[in-house]
């Protein structure tokens, strides 16, 4: 299904939130296997960028092509699409009336419709995955923030996705909480997952990504090896982001 | 003074106790207060209570009293009447009203003249406390007093407080508070099934499908439930040649109509979810519905429990309106028990108890709202974990 190893594919993306012109033509390919982060100033459009990828905000203009199939047509089963994509969100937005067993479990049984004991059976191996196999019964109230994302990750891995979307998920944490989370990550990538990370660690972007992308109203001005961004970036608003930043 | 107050290094409870210590003057003036309105509130009932026990003759001048301007001559009850009224004017009560307005008098004068002399918080509360409860006890002796006195105490007691007339209408008013519950669960019950559903179409995109929920929702809320109830027993029986009785009627009526003001709570509830669950439902490839069922719904039930059991009490009480259709005696509800009883003997002491059977059934449920309400202000863990 993926054509020349490419999952992924934005074409001339476009949104407007009322008047407000959020995205302004954006082209993206996305490869099996890369960590693309994508960096920016607040506003610049890089959250409704990556969930444009599993559609949670639909593209007023422009394609999204998934393993070569366009997805914003309006014939496509978004929520089949949707299983293949997980996301983890800043917000955790665990379900709070379900333990984290229960939060896993829920999709596997009610949208891939596994049999209870093998979705829990596949639960906790995923939440063991994340180092929190004797914290499946507990309720998110219960759990540390770091903890709590945590289970957002294992749940979204549960689904078996072929991509990875990261929404600024550690900007919520304590900051000796965000650790865990990123080693989670950097873990996963490791695995060879697929991921597009929207994120403010600058250490993670370098270290991990295998490419970066620097976007600013609603553009991509910077695109390359995270190395080369961080060290020679050419965009000045990207100089000038990274002055503050670095 | 201000090295007193420490707060306890280790093992903390409960906060210490900063309202520092009392003096004879605020504390005479809180028992001032509290003695005023236990004179006058306990001592009316220990007096009724007494008379009512011991009270077991007629006195020339209560029965005179008493058939002032009725025809019959023998007035049933006159007894019990009567010790009610004697008990007011007795000389015991007299005294009692006395002590407790003079009380209450000393309890205001010092309590509201000194407090803000008053050199701790827990001095000036006493001083207030007093001062209020003084007051309040001044004011019930006034409306006793001015109730004793005047001629009408024997034709309200007589009409009101002639308990004599219930005595084998128990049985009547149990089936009443049966049937008043039936309608009201009843209603209740039709009317969540109804409301989520109309709170699920009112909730969405589409126009198309929120303009029928809407209007119907509107025409619940804004018509009259006593219309509500004549029209449709109208329109089944004689526009529909339906053979439906008013119990079942008022049944089905109470359901429509719950079901709009309950659509609301239910929207509100549902709305009150943070955007990000249902977006996490769906990320995971949950439909619009199976993102309701799973995760929306079950969270908003737990935060539309009080104000639906603030409806449900609304309800109890509107089931009276159900006086309007024709009824068997079986289906009597509290209301039409007494109405019943009124309308057979002429004596309203009948509706005294209709009030009396609501209250039981009301008051158990509206504490247990403020329960809830507190419970779950205090912080959702508690309520997501456990329930």
């Amino acid at each position: 299904m993926t054509v020349n190893g490419e999952l992924v594919r934005l074409e001339n993306i476009h949104k407007w939130f009322g008047d407000n012109h959020v995205l302004r033509g954006i082209d993206l390919s996305v490869s099996l296997g890369s960590v693309v982060v994508v960096i920016g100033p607040s506003g610049s459009g890089k959250s409704t960028l990556l969930r444009t990828i599993n559609l949670l905000e639909e593209p007023t203009l422009g394609k999204v092509i998934f393993e070569g199939k366009e997805i914003t047509d309006i014939r496509t089963n978004v929520n089949e699409v949707r299983t293949h994509i997980g996301i983890v969100f800043q917000a955790f937005n665990l379900f709070p009336h379900m333990t984290a067993l229960g939060n896993i479990t829920i999709a596997l049984r009610k949208v891939l419709g596994q049999k209870e004991k093998a979705a829990e059976e596949l639960a906790r191996a995923e939440l063991d995955h994340v180092g929190l196999a004797e914290k499946a019964d507990e309720y998110p109230s219960s759990l540390s923030g770091g903890q709590q994302q945590r289970v957002a990750i294992a749940r979204a891995l549960a689904m078996r996705p072929k991509l990875m979307l990261f929404d600024e998920v550690t900007s919520a944490l304590d900051p000796e909480l965000v650790k865990e989370v990123l080693d989670t990550m950097r873990g996963l990538a490791d695995e060879g997952m697929t991921m597009v990370v929207v994120t403010h660690e600058m250490g993670f972007a370098r270290e991990v990504g295998t490419r970066l992308l620097f976007t600013d109203g609603g553009k991509i001005m910077e695109d390359g090896k995270p190395r080369d961004v961080f060290d020679n970036p050419t965009d000045p608003r990207c100089v000038a982001f990274l002055s503050h930043v670095l | 003074m201000a090295t007193e107050i420490q707060a306890p290094a280790e093992e903390v409870t409960s906060p210490p106790d900063v309202r520092g210590p009392t003096a004879p003057l605020p504390a005479g003036i809180l028992a001032a207060g509290i003695i005023s309105i236990a004179a006058v509130l306990v001592g009316l009932i220990a007096v009724q209570a007494v008379y009512a026990i011991s009270g077991d003759d007629v006195t020339p001048s209560c029965r005179e009293n008493l058939v002032r301007g009725v025809e019959d001559e023998l007035i049933e009850g006159a007894l019990g009447v009567c010790n009610i009224v004697e008990g007011l004017r007795s000389g015991t009560q007299t005294a009692l009203l006395i002590a407790g307005g003079l009380a209450g008098i000393l309890a205001v004068v010092g309590g509201f003249g000194r407090y803000k002399t008053m050199p701790t918080k827990r001095m000036r509360e006493q001083c207030i406390s007093g001062a209020v409860l003084g007051l309040q006890g001044v004011v019930i002796a006034l409306v006793i007093h001015l109730f004793r006195s005047s001629d009408q105490v024997f034709i309200f007691s007589r009409n009101f407080l002639n308990f004599v007339f219930l005595k084998g209408s128990f049985g009547a008013f149990l089936r009443g508070a049966k049937n008043t519950l039936v309608l009201a669960f009843g209603g209740e019950l039709g009317g969540i099934v109804v409301g989520l559903l109309l709170a699920l179409l009112v909730l969405s995109n589409r126009r198309v499908v929120r303009a029928p929920a809407r209007t119907y929702i509107n025409f619940f809320r804004g018509t009259p439930l006593i219309w509500q109830l004549t029209f449709f027993y109208f329109l089944l029986r004689l526009g529909f040649g339906i053979d439906i009785n008013g119990f079942t009627t008022a049944l089905l009526v109470f359901g429509l109509n719950t079901g709009a003001y309950s659509a609301e709570v239910f929207r509100a509830g549902i709305q009150s979810i943070e955007r990000g669950q249902m977006e996490a439902a769906r990320s995971l490839g949950m439909s619009y519905l199976q993102a309701m069922r799973f995760a929306i719904v079950p969270q908003a039930i737990r935060r539309v429990i009080p104000p639906l059991m603030n409806e449900f009490v609304i309800l109890i009480k509107d089931t009276a309106l159900i006086a309007v259709l024709g009824l068997t005696l079986d289906e009597y509800d509290i209301l039409v028990t007494a109405r019943d009883g009124f309308s057979l003997t002429g004596n309203g002491t009948f509706f005294i108890a209709a009030a009396a059977g609501y209250l039981i059934i009301t008051l158990p449920l509206i504490r247990i709202v403020t329960n809830v309400e507190h419970r779950l202000r205090s912080g959702l863990t508690g309520i997501v974990g456990g329930l």
